[in-house]
C-alpha cells in the first residue's frame, strides 16, 4: 500500500454513513466528530512524540489532560468572578478570557510535565516496566490531588458568551465550541509540522526519533531536548484538557484517563512516534465514535475498539508507524 | 556405548531436581499452607475471609507474575480475565434455574474457554509488532469490558452486579458432619477454594521452572537473541499470557464462589487491576511467591485502614483538610507506588533472594 491509500480508505468509509442518516444531520455529526477527533489529536500528538522520542510510554499524560482542564477552569471562574469576563458579551473580553485560560493550561502542566520528566520519568529512562508503572503511580497521585485541591464532583466550568450556542448555516446547526476546537486543533497540526520539517530543533528532534544515540554523539545535549518535548507534549494534553472541558461544559477529576484510553487507541492506529498518523488516527476515531453513537448509540465504543483491530490486522505497526 | 556428557542445560536441571526435597523453604511453604488450613479455628468471620482473600489475591498476583514477571511483558487486562471468571461462574449458577453442580463445572470452564479466547486473540493481533503494544491494547480492552459489564444489565446485572446462590455443600444453608465435627457451607467453601489455591500454585510453579518457563524467561531477558536462536517469541509470549489469563478467570470463579456477589467494580475494574499491580511490585516481580507478601500486606492495610482513620479523626476534629486528605487513601497507594519502584525495584521477596544469593547460600523461597 502507499502512503497514501489509508487516506483514500478513510474518505470512502466516511461518505458511507451517508446511505443511512440524512445530509443534514450527517453534517452536524461530521463537526461534532471532527472536534472531538483534534481534541484526541491534541492528546495523542504529544503521546505520540515522546513515545518516539523517547521510547517512553507515558501514562501520565491522561492526568495532565485533568490538570491542564482544571488550571483553565479554575483561571476563567476567576477571570468571571472577579470582571464577569465570561458572561459579558463583549467579544474581546470572551477571546481573553479564552486565550488566558489556554495559557493558565499549558503553563500548570508545562511546570508539571518537566517535574514529572526530571523526577519521575528520568531515573528509569530504558527500562520499559518500570516507566509504566511509576507514570501509572504518577496519575494516581495527580489525579488524586485533584480531588483534594478541587474537591471530587463534577464541576460546570463557565463558557463565554461568544462561544455558546450555535450558527445556522442554511439549515444546518453548526455549534461554536466544536469550530473552536477544529481550528485550534489544525493550527497546532500545522505549528508541529512547521516546527518539526522546517527548524533545527524540528531537525534534532526527527534525528532524536530515528536514533538518539547518534545526535547525542554528534554533541546535542538530547536530554534538554527530551525535556523539552516532554514539556510541549504536556502543554498539548493540557490545552485539549481546558478545551474538552469547554466541550462537555464540566470538569471532572477522571476525565484523563477516559482521554487516555482513546489516546491510545488513536496512537496504536496511527503508528507511534508518527504526528501525521496520530492525526488521521484521532479524525477516524472521532467521526466513527460520532456516526455509530447516532446511528447505534450502545455499540459507540465498541466501534472505536473495532477499528483499532482492523487496523492492526492489515498493519501491525499502525497506518504511518514504521515497525520498530 | 559410553552416556555422552550432560548438557549444562541438563545437569542445572538435574541439580535442582536434586535439591528440590532439600530446599530449606519447602517447610516453609508447608507451614504456610497449615497456618491458612488453620485460620477457621479462629472465631471470626472477618479473620477467615481476610485470611481467603489474601490466598486468592495471592495467587493472582502469582498468575500475573508469569506473565509480566517471568515473560516480561505488561498486561492491564489480568483484571479483566479474573472479572471473566467471577461472571462466567455467577451467571452459569443464577441463570439456569435451581443452580447445581453442572451448573458450577459449566460456569468455570465457560470463563477459562472465553479467557482463552480473548486471550489468544489480544495477543495475536497487539504482539505482533512490539511487547508495548500489549500494554495499551489490554488497559483499552479491560476499559470496554467494564463498559459491557455495566451497559449489557439485561445479562450482567449492571452496577447492581449479580448474587449467585450456591449449590449442595457450597449452599449457605448447609449443615452437615465431617468426622464428628460440625461443618458449614462456609467452610466446605474456604477450603475447597483453598485447595484450589495450592494446587494453581503448584501448577504455576510447574509451568516457569519447565522447560516451557525457562524459554519464557530467556525472552524476557533478551528477545533478539531468544529470536536468533530459533524461538518463535511471539507464540511463546501468547502462550505464557494465555495461560496467565487462564489461571486468573478460574480465580475469578473461586472469588464468585466465595463472596457470593459479582458487581463490575469488585470484580473488573481498574482498581482491581492497581492492587495487583501494587502487590506484584511490593512482592517483588519475578519471584511467584511475593505475591503473598504484597497481598498480605496490602489486604491487611486496607481492613485496618477504617480504624485508622476513626484514630484520625479523634487526633484532628474538625480539621476539612485532614479529612480529605483521609479520603484519598489512593493518593498514599500512588505515592508508595513510585517509591517502591524507585527504592525497592526488586521487592521484599526479590531483595531477600539477592541477599541469601550474596551469602552464597543456595536458598529459593
Amino acid at each position: 500500500m502507499s502512503r497514501r491509500a489509508p487516506l483514500l480508505v478513510t474518505l470512502v468509509a466516511f461518505l458511507l454513513p451517508l446511505l443511512w442518516i440524512e445530509p443534514r444531520t450527517y453534517l452536524t455529526l461530521t463537526v461534532a466528530g471532527l472536534a472531538m477527533g483534534m481534541l484526541i489529536f491534541l492528546v495523542a500528538s504529544g503521546l505520540t512524540l515522546i513515545f518516539g522520542l523517547m521510547d517512553v510510554l507515558n501514562f501520565a499524560h491522561g492526568a495532565l489532560f485533568s490538570w491542564g482542564a482544571y488550571a483553565g477552569f479554575t483561571a476563567a471562574v476567576l477571570l468571571n468572578q472577579r470582571w464577569g469576563w465570561a458572561a459579558a458579551p463583549s467579544v474581546a473580553a470572551n477571546v481573553s478570557l479564552l486565550v488566558i485560560a489556554l495559557a493558565a493550561a499549558a503553563a500548570v502542566t508545562v511546570g508539571l510535565g518537566i517535574l514529572v520528566e526530571r523526577v519521575i520519568v528520568r531515573p528509569v529512562y530504558g527500562q520499559h516496566l518500570f516507566q509504566i508503572l511509576i507514570t501509572l503511580g504518577a496519575t494516581i497521585v495527580l489525579e488524586e490531588l485533584i480531588r483534594i485541591v478541587w474537591g471530587p464532583n463534577d464541576q460546570v466550568v463557565p463558557v463565554p458568551a461568544t462561544f455558546q450556542g450555535s450558527w445556522d448555516i442554511a439549515d444546518i446547526v453548526v455549534l461554536k465550541i466544536p469550530v473552536l476546537a477544529i481550528v485550534l486543533g489544525a493550527a497546532v497540526y500545522a505549528g508541529m509540522l512547521g516546527l518539526l520539517n522546517r527548524t533545527r530543533v524540528g531537525l534534532i528532534v526527527r534525528a532524536g526519533v530515528e536514533n538518539n544515540e547518534m545526535v547525542q554523539v554528534m554533541g546535542h545535549n538530547i536530554y534538554r531536548y527530551f525535556t523539552g518535548v516532554f514539556a510541549a507534549g504536556s502543554a498539548l494534553a493540557g490545552a485539549g484538557g481546558l478545551m474538552w472541558a469547554l466541550f462537555s461544559q464540566s470538569v471532572r477529576p477522571a476525565m484523563g484517563g477516559e482521554q487516555l484510553i482513546f489516546a491510545f487507541i488513536v496512537v496504536i492506529i496511527g503508528g507511534l512516534g508518527s504526528v501525521t498518523g496520530s492525526l488521521v488516527g484521532a479524525l477516524l476515531v472521532g467521526l466513527s465514535y460520532n456516526y455509530v453513537a447516532f446511528l447505534v448509540p450502545k455499540a459507540a465504543i465498541g466501534v472505536t475498539m473495532g477499528l483499532m483491530v482492523l487496523i492492526l490486522l492489515f498493519r501491525p505497526a499502525g497506518l504511518y508507524g514504521a515497525a520498530r | 556405548m559410553t552416556p555422552s556428557p550432560a548438557s549444562p542445560v541438563r545437569s542445572a536441571r538435574l541439580e535442582e531436581r536434586r535439591r528440590r526435597w532439600r530446599d530449606p523453604t519447602l517447610a516453609l511453604r508447608l507451614a504456610l499452607v497449615a497456618a491458612f488450613a488453620m485460620v477457621p479455628l479462629v472465631p471470626s468471620f472477618q479473620a477467615m475471609d481476610l485470611a481467603l482473600k489474601i490466598a486468592l489475591f495471592a495467587t493472582l498476583v502469582a498468575s500475573y507474575d508469569v506473565v509480566i514477571g517471568y515473560t516480561g511483558i505488561v498486561s492491564f487486562g489480568h483484571a479483566m480475565f479474573f472479572g471473566f471468571g467471577a461472571y462466567a461462574v455467577a451467571l452459569a449458577l443464577g441463570r439456569f434455574g435451581a443452580p447445581d453442580y453442572g451448573h458450577l463445572a459449566l460456569g468455570f470452564a465457560a470463563g477459562i474457554l472465553v479467557s482463552a479466547a480473548v486471550a489468544v486473540a489480544i495477543g495475536t493481533f497487539s504482539l505482533r509488532v512490539k511487547a508495548l503494544f500489549f500494554a495499551m491494547i489490554t488497559l483499552a480492552f479491560a476499559e470496554f469490558a467494564l463498559i459491557l459489564a455495566v451497559q449489557w444489565s439485561q445479562v450482567t446485572g449492571g452496577e447492581d452486579g449479580l448474587s449467585p446462590t450456591l449449590p449442595g455443600v457450597f449452599a449457605v444453608t448447609y449443615a452437615g458432619r465431617v468426622l464428628g465435627v460440625a461443618v458449614t457451607g462456609r467452610l466446605v467453601t474456604y477450603y475447597a477454594v483453598l485447595a484450589a489455591c495450592v494446587a494453581l500454585f503448584l501448577v504455576m510453579r510447574r509451568f516457569v521452572q519447565s522447560p516451557l518457563g525457562r524459554t519464557l524467561q530467556a525472552i524476557r531477558d533478551n528477545e533478539l537473541r531468544a529470536e536468533a536462536l530459533g524461538f518463535r517469541t511471539f507464540v511463546f509470549q501468547i502462550l505464557a499470557s494465555s495461560f496467565g489469563s487462564v489461571v486468573a478467570s478460574v480465580l475469578g470463579g473461586c472469588y464468585a464462589l466465595w463472596v457470593r456477589y459479582v458487581n463490575p467494580e469488585s470484580t473488573l475494574g481498574i482498581p482491581i487491576m492497581l492492587d495487583v499491580l501494587l502487590m506484584v511490585i511490593i512482592g517483588g516481580i519475578g519471584t511467584l511467591y511475593g505475591g503473598i507478601i504484597g497481598a498480605a500486606f496490602l489486604l491487611t492495610a486496607r481492613t485496618l485502614l477504617p480504624d485508622l482513620r476513626g484514630l484520625g479523626a479523634a487526633l484532628f476534629p474538625g480539621s476539612e483538610i485532614f479529612q480529605r486528605l483521609a479520603d484519598r487513601w489512593l493518593l498514599y497507594f500512588g505515592v508508595l507506588f513510585i517509591l517502591v519502584v524507585f527504592f525497592f525495584p526488586k521487592g521484599v521477596l526479590g531483595t531477600v533472594r539477592e541477599r541469601l544469593a550474596r551469602r552464597g547460600a543456595p536458598g529459593e523461597v
